[in-house]
């Protein structure tokens, strides 16, 4: 079961690790040793982030300037080319396949690229529905995406507010399993029942 | 006569002081220095079937038999006018009596011992002879010269005493059978009990255990353990030419003592050219004189010494080159030392004092050795030379390393105008520097860089000192404003400021800490003031930290 986040938690700074505050950390290293410590460190950081600030998609441009890729106190940058890079280590198997690529990988048509942030996957999120369902008691209920993801009944359940496509993708998931179903027409009208 | 085992392969050279032996193997610990004042003379022995030619230095026996042939500290290399190279040995020295050496005196059949210092090479008609122990007649010269030879003969030990030694050997072998007397004696005695006659058997039993240790094993004889010169009893020298060469040597050899004789014993001055005018007509001046004669002594006296004159005018005529040469020869030797000590140091030195250098053969040249190979081996050694000299401190002024263009820089400006190293045969020569085993190595850096720097100098160590220096800034505070926690990180150091710290070229700096890198000692990061090298601590967070 994954832990349950207290919906307070976004208000706060968020944390940084000591590595934050390392010059080097924002050059990528040469040596192999190195480098691999050095995009797993990257690696727990982003997800960290992401997950306190609820973000599931990742702009490299927009993130170029946020105080995840650029420490203020230090005066230090990670370049694009490097957020790239680190985004795509972490997309790979050794990098945990955390994060999936959106359209074109955006390696050769410029700096754009969007990718999808996992801090918790598809699957996790349908276990956590799942269980929301249960717990609600509204199996065999249909409720609409709407609903789920911004309803005032589901204010202070840890997918609210949730993406409504990653919200989509973790009832694919169900529905690949078995246990939802949905029907209707259209992005916004789209219901779900629960098995 | 016999071999060591430490001395199998060398070079020997040499010099107009000295005949050296450089060993092959360790050149530090095996290398050996002869002087030529204490050579009495040396032998040429041509090889005969598998013995290979070998030249013997006999060592000049003072009155005392004490022989003045010593060993000398580890080869220390001077300006030499001729060199001279072939895959020689030295052989040990053949020992002197030993104080078990013993004469029978033919009235009571007494066994006296002979005395130390009696040598039957030098003994003649005043030698003093002590008298019989317990008859008081002394004996025939001929009857002790005989016992001392049979003695030298039978004594096949190290040179050393070998009372103390002695004992530890023999334990093992039960009772010795004597010689002369066939007494049992116990095992630890050197002389026989009964007939004072030595007991030479144990020493046989330690020539056969290191036979065994020969590495050759198709030459045959006796091998010493190990060398030990430093003992008076010393006779001669024996090396052994395996690899050719030893005419010339042996020609440039008697050249050398010859030349010394003549600078120890200054030669007579030049006869000036009036004498030699004179020098013409001797007979006419020496006719002319008998018409000065004075009646009597001072008659007498007059035409003695016009005979010794003119006496040393022949002489003087026919020597007079051969003089001339030798004088001006010590006289211009001087004057090249002087010069070639002054061009060493780089500063100073004309030209003209460089070609007379180099005319007189005092640096390595390639037209002055024939073979190429040569010429490298002996330029390298020159080179790791020049390097280790610590009056010059070539190397420590570079902070022990320093790029190989720089070192060809510095050489050749040492060497003056004249006869410079081309580019290609010194990288040959630094390349033997590992072959020779001397103590600078030649190092590749990855991205190609050559450079040069002392044996024991490992990358180890060198992170070792860089990660100290690093440490220690942790402690001390930056200069300028920094928004890092110092206190815990330290700093990162450029290229420049490590060069400055370590006195390396910037390019060796920035060598060394890519080299650090790569090990993971060190991680860099790329600021708007450049490249910058700091501790690891991406991959060793400090401990305080989570």
């Amino acid at each position: 079961m994954p832990d349950p986040l207290p919906p307070a938690y976004t208000n706060e700074t968020f944390p940084f690790p000591p590595h934050y505050s390392f010059p080097p950390f924002f050059t990528l290293q040469p040596n192999p040793l190195t480098r691999t410590s050095q995009l797993q460190s990257w690696s727990s950081l982003i997800l960290s982030y992401t997950r306190h600030h609820r973000l599931s998609t990742l702009s490299v441009v927009e993130s170029y300037n946020t105080p995840l890729f650029h420490n203020p106190s230090l005066n230090r940058r990670l370049p694009t080319s490097d957020i790239r890079e680190i985004l795509t280590y972490m997309s790979s198997k050794d990098g945990g396949e955390r994060v999936e690529w959106i359209g074109k990988h955006g390696k050769d048509g410029g700096a754009g690229g969007k990718c999808w942030v996992y801090w918790r996957r598809p699957e996790e999120w349908a276990d956590v529905l799942e269980s929301w369902v249960e717990r609600t008691g509204q199996k065999g209920v249909v409720l609409t995406l709407y609903e789920i993801g911004e309803g005032d009944a589901t204010v202070g359940a840890e997918f609210h507010g949730l993406d409504p496509e990653l919200l989509q993708k973790s009832l694919g998931v169900l529905v690949k399993k078995g246990r939802a179903q949905i029907f209707g027409a259209g992005e916004d009208q789209l219901g779900v029942k629960f098995f | 006569k016999y071999k060591i085992p430490q001395f199998q392969h060398g070079q020997a050279y040499l010099t107009s002081h000295r005949v050296c032996w450089l060993d092959n193997e360790d050149p530090r610990k095996h290398s050996v220095a002869i002087d030529l004042k204490d050579i009495d003379r040396p032998e040429l022995y041509a090889g005969f079937l598998s013995s290979s030619p070998k030249i013997t230095l006999y060592s000049k026996i003072n009155k005392h038999g004490v022989s003045s042939l010593q060993q000398k500290s580890p080869y220390s290399p001077s300006s030499t006018p001729t060199r001279r190279q072939s895959q020689t040995r030295p052989i040990a020295p053949t020992p002197t009596l030993g104080p078990n050496a013993t004469w029978v005196c033919p009235i009571c059949s007494f066994s006296n011992p002979i005395p130390p210092n009696f040598d039957p090479a030098t003994a003649n008609a005043n030698t003093k002879i002590p008298k019989c122990q317990s008859c008081g007649i002394p004996p025939p010269m001929v009857l002790v010269v005989k016992a001392a030879l049979a003695a030298m003969s039978n004594r096949q030990a190290k040179p050393e005493s070998p009372a103390p030694a002695g004992p530890i050997e023999t334990q093992s072998f039960g009772t010795f059978r004597c010689t002369r007397c066939t007494f049992e004696n116990h095992p630890s005695l050197l002389v026989c009990e009964m007939c004072g006659a030595s007991l030479v058997t144990a020493a046989d039993k330690r020539l056969e255990v290191e036979r065994g240790d020969l590495d050759r094993a198709e030459s045959p004889g006796p091998v010493l353990k190990e060398l030990n010169l430093n003992d008076d009893k010393i006779e001669s020298v024996k090396l052994s030419f395996r690899g050719g060469g030893e005419k010339i040597f042996f020609e440039r050899l008697k050249g050398a003592m010859v030349q010394r004789k003549w600078l120890l014993q200054s030669a007579p001055p030049i006869p000036r050219p009036t004498d030699s005018k004179r020098a013409t007509s001797p007979r006419e001046s020496f006719e002319r004189r008998p018409s000065d004669n004075l009646v009597g002594i001072a008659g007498l006296e007059r035409r003695g010494q016009a005979l010794r004159e003119s006496n040393q005018l022949i002489i003087g005529n026919a020597f007079e080159d051969l003089e001339a040469l030798m004088t001006s020869a010590k006289e211009v030797i001087a004057l090249a030392e002087r010069f070639s000590s002054q061009t060493a140091d780089g500063d100073g030195g004309s030209s003209e004092a460089n070609a007379v250098v180099s005319a007189l053969g005092l640096t390595t040249t390639k037209d002055m050795l024939g073979s190429d190979t040569l010429y490298i081996s002996e330029l390298s050694r020159n080179l790791a030379e020049f390097l280790t000299d610590d009056t010059k401190g070539v190397l420590r002024k570079e902070g022990g390393i320093m790029s190989l263009v720089d070192l060809w820089q510095v050489f050749n400006r040492a060497r003056g105008g004249v006869e410079l190293v081309s580019p290609a045969d010194f990288s040959k020569a630094a390349e033997m520097w590992d072959k020779l085993k001397l103590p600078v190595r030649l190092r590749r850096f990855k991205s190609g860089l050559l450079v040069v720097q002392g044996r024991d100098r490992t990358d180890d160590k060198t992170i070792a000192s860089i990660l100290a220096w690093l440490k220690d800034l942790h402690f001390d505070p930056p200069r300028a404003e920094v928004r890092w926690d110092w206190t815990l990180y330290g700093r990162g150091v450029t290229a420049q400021e490590t060069a400055q710290r370590f006195g390396w070229s910037v390019g060796v700096a920035s060598e060394e800490l890519e080299m650090a890198e790569e090990k993971g000692a060190l991680c860099r990061e790329q600021g708007l003031d450049g490249l910058r090298f700091w501790e690891n601590w991406i991959v060793n967070m400090p401990a305080l930290m989570i």
